[in-house]
């Protein structure tokens, strides 16, 4: 059996007398996408802020591709091969698609210009057409401001960055945030086939997401989570909608075992 | 279609908007002010008068680029002027002067940075800069301003390129011009073209989206301060050479001036975006505005009202400007409700 991408064991995690997460244990495996459902407060983002260092577990074990780590910060979790995308995207709205995409990773031009941090913007805009044509992510205008783009083409931004920089390390983890907020049905269909592809990839994906559609759609397994504790663990295509909102309302008790 | 052309006509607005004020305000006063506004000579007195406040402008710019807004430019300058004046006096070489000047503005500029990265309000941090610089500038001449510095004259009072023997037919391009030149030019490089320049303006629009990547943020946004503090140095050494002279009482009107400049280039002072060369148009609006004033025998604190005013006007313009170009454009994402309270 291969070991987990991500592995988290007996997860607590107690703001004062409040329990936002109970003995929650969770996984994904290199190559699977995991949708994590909830209602609000189910402690479903405090799960992925967990899993992102932004937040540490009063206790539990997390364990990344078998190695045992402690997250202190996010920068923690991003050397371990995991990168997250958060609802609000932290794009720089004033700078265009191709210096978004390349943050940090900025191409330099040849020769003693590059050697004093000259960038070459034309090979910038290149190198980001072929990296989003790989994810299958249109953007319109890679050297438009960010701010003059719509909500879908923004969050094909930010998933893009992220999934290069995932793609980048062998066996990487992409985590979302409700990566299909306020997006039209072509752009959903697009965040879709990108989870599917990174997927397929070998990346693991976790999804927050209340999009339910977007859940059955793109994720090989479903966690429900309800009031801190995990009731609920099954494979997409040996569930159905009502299961899953039974669960997610609490119409339905705990499975067995959680 | 029609939408697209109103968002393109606000968009122009928004970028050359500036320059369009600037040749209005040319041509008016060349009409009014005749014939001694629009000479070449009272060009070139536009251009000194202009070149102080423009570099203070590049400073207070430098800082609002990066996300800061620095109220202590006056007292670095006032303190790098004292700096630069005691050495010369003491005997000092004015290059070694020079540059001990500017290093104070880079330190005073780190401190800054570096306690704002506290967590402390930067503006308040800041002030208390100003007080400190002022107050430390007065405490080394015994509160009495220097004077004697002839010596830096060839940045200040001189001009080059003269035409006839005495400037009769040209009074030549004051040396603060080039000084103005030379910052504003590297400024731009560094701001455009390398990627220092992008990522220093990435921490000014969201240091979260550099952080995230990688970036050590921090280390950007302490950079808006140094640069700040080093062109107050700068112009601090400027006013110097210009009036052979140092005071070290902070003169806050430069903050007004270089605010008003920053603001009327259309830039927001939310930080994140930036153009030296509008700031400079901006600096030369003010200072067209005050020499057309001064030759119509206006009274200078008409000068001072107009500046207000046009600050003012100017925020208010990039104000709804802003907002009907956000409103156009594609509607942006929103934030889910679905947000959990913890």
């Amino acid at each position: 059996m291969t070991t987990a991408a991500l592995n988290l064991e007996s997860i607590d995690l107690h703001y004062g007398y409040v329990k936002a997460l109970d003995g929650v244990n969770f996984k994904v495996m290199p190559g699977e996408s995991v949708a994590l459902l909830g209602d609000n407060g189910a402690g479903k983002s405090t799960l992925l802020k967990v899993m992102s260092g932004a937040h540490r577990p009063t206790s539990g074990k997390i364990t990344v591709h078998g190695d045992h780590l402690e997250f202190h910060s996010p920068r923690d979790s991003a050397a371990a091969g995991i990168e997250m995308v958060y609802q609000d995207l932290a794009l720089v709205d004033a700078q265009d698609s191709a210096t978004n995409l390349l943050l940090g990773r900025e191409i330099l031009r040849r020769g003693p210009l590059g050697w004093i941090g000259f960038i070459d913007r034309k090979k910038m805009v290149q190198e980001a057409d072929a990296e989003t044509d790989r994810l299958g992510v249109k953007i319109a205008n890679l050297t438009r401001p960010v701010e003059m783009l719509s909500g879908g083409q923004r969050q094909g931004v930010a998933l893009a960055r992220a999934a290069v920089r995932v793609t980048g390390k062998a066996n990487g983890i992409l985590l979302l945030d409700e990566p299909t907020a306020a997006l039209g049905y072509e752009q959903k269909v697009m965040v879709e086939k990108l989870i599917q592809r990174l997927s397929s990839e070998g990346i693991a994906v976790v999804l927050v997401t209340h999009d339910l559609p977007l859940a059955f759609n793109a994720a090989h397994r479903m966690v429900v989570l309800n009031r801190g504790r995990k009731v609920c663990d099954v494979k997409t295509s040996d569930t159905t909608y009502e299961q899953i909102v039974g669960y997610i309302t609490g119409a339905l008790p705990a499975q067995v075992g959680m | 279609m029609k939408k697209l052309d109103s968002l393109s006509l606000l968009v122009f607005v928004r970028n050359w908007g500036i320059t369009v004020l600037l040749v209005l305000l040319l041509a008016l006063f060349s009409i009014w002010a005749a014939p001694v506004f629009g000479t070449l000579d009272n060009f070139s007195l536009i251009l000194g008068n202009a070149s102080i406040g423009a570099i203070f402008a590049a400073a207070i710019a430098m800082g609002v680029f990066s996300g800061a807004l620095d109220l202590s430019v006056p007292g670095t300058a006032a303190i790098a002027g004292i700096t630069a004046g005691l050495m010369i006096n003491a005997g000092q070489p004015v290059p070694i002067a020079i540059a001990a000047a500017l290093i104070v503005g880079i330190v005073i500029g780190a401190f800054n940075g570096l306690v704002s990265l506290t967590g402390l309000n930067p503006l308040v941090v800041t002030i208390g800069t100003l007080s400190i610089t002022s107050g430390v500038a007065a405490i080394l001449t015994g509160g009495m301003p220097l004077y004697g510095l002839e010596v830096l004259a060839f940045m200040g009072t001189d001009t080059y390129f003269k035409i006839g023997t005495d400037g009769e037919v040209f009074a030549g391009i004051p040396a603060t011009f080039f000084v103005v030149l030379i910052v504003y030019v590297l400024g731009t490089i560094f701001l455009t073209k390398t990627r220092g320049g992008v990522r220093f303006l990435a921490a000014g629009g969201n240091a979260e989206a550099l952080r995230r990547v990688g970036v050590n943020a921090n280390l950007y946004r302490v950079l808006g301060f140094v640069l700040s503090g080093l062109l107050a140095a700068l112009g601090g050494l400027v006013t110097a050479a210009y009036t052979s002279g140092a005071s070290p009482a902070a003169a806050t009107g430069v903050l007004f001036d270089g605010l008003t400049a920053v603001a009327l280039s259309g830039i927001s002072l939310a930080g994140g975006r930036g153009s030296l060369p509008k700031v400079l148009v901006g600096a030369l609006v003010i200072a067209t505005i005050a020499s057309g004033l001064l030759i119509l025998n206006i009274e200078p604190f008409w000068t001072v009202a107009i500046t207000g005013v046009m600050l003012i006007a100017a925020l208010a313009g990039e104000h709804a400007i802003g907002k009907a170009v956000a409103k156009k454009a594609v509607t942006k994402s929103t934030v889910s409700a679905h947000k959990e309270s913890k």
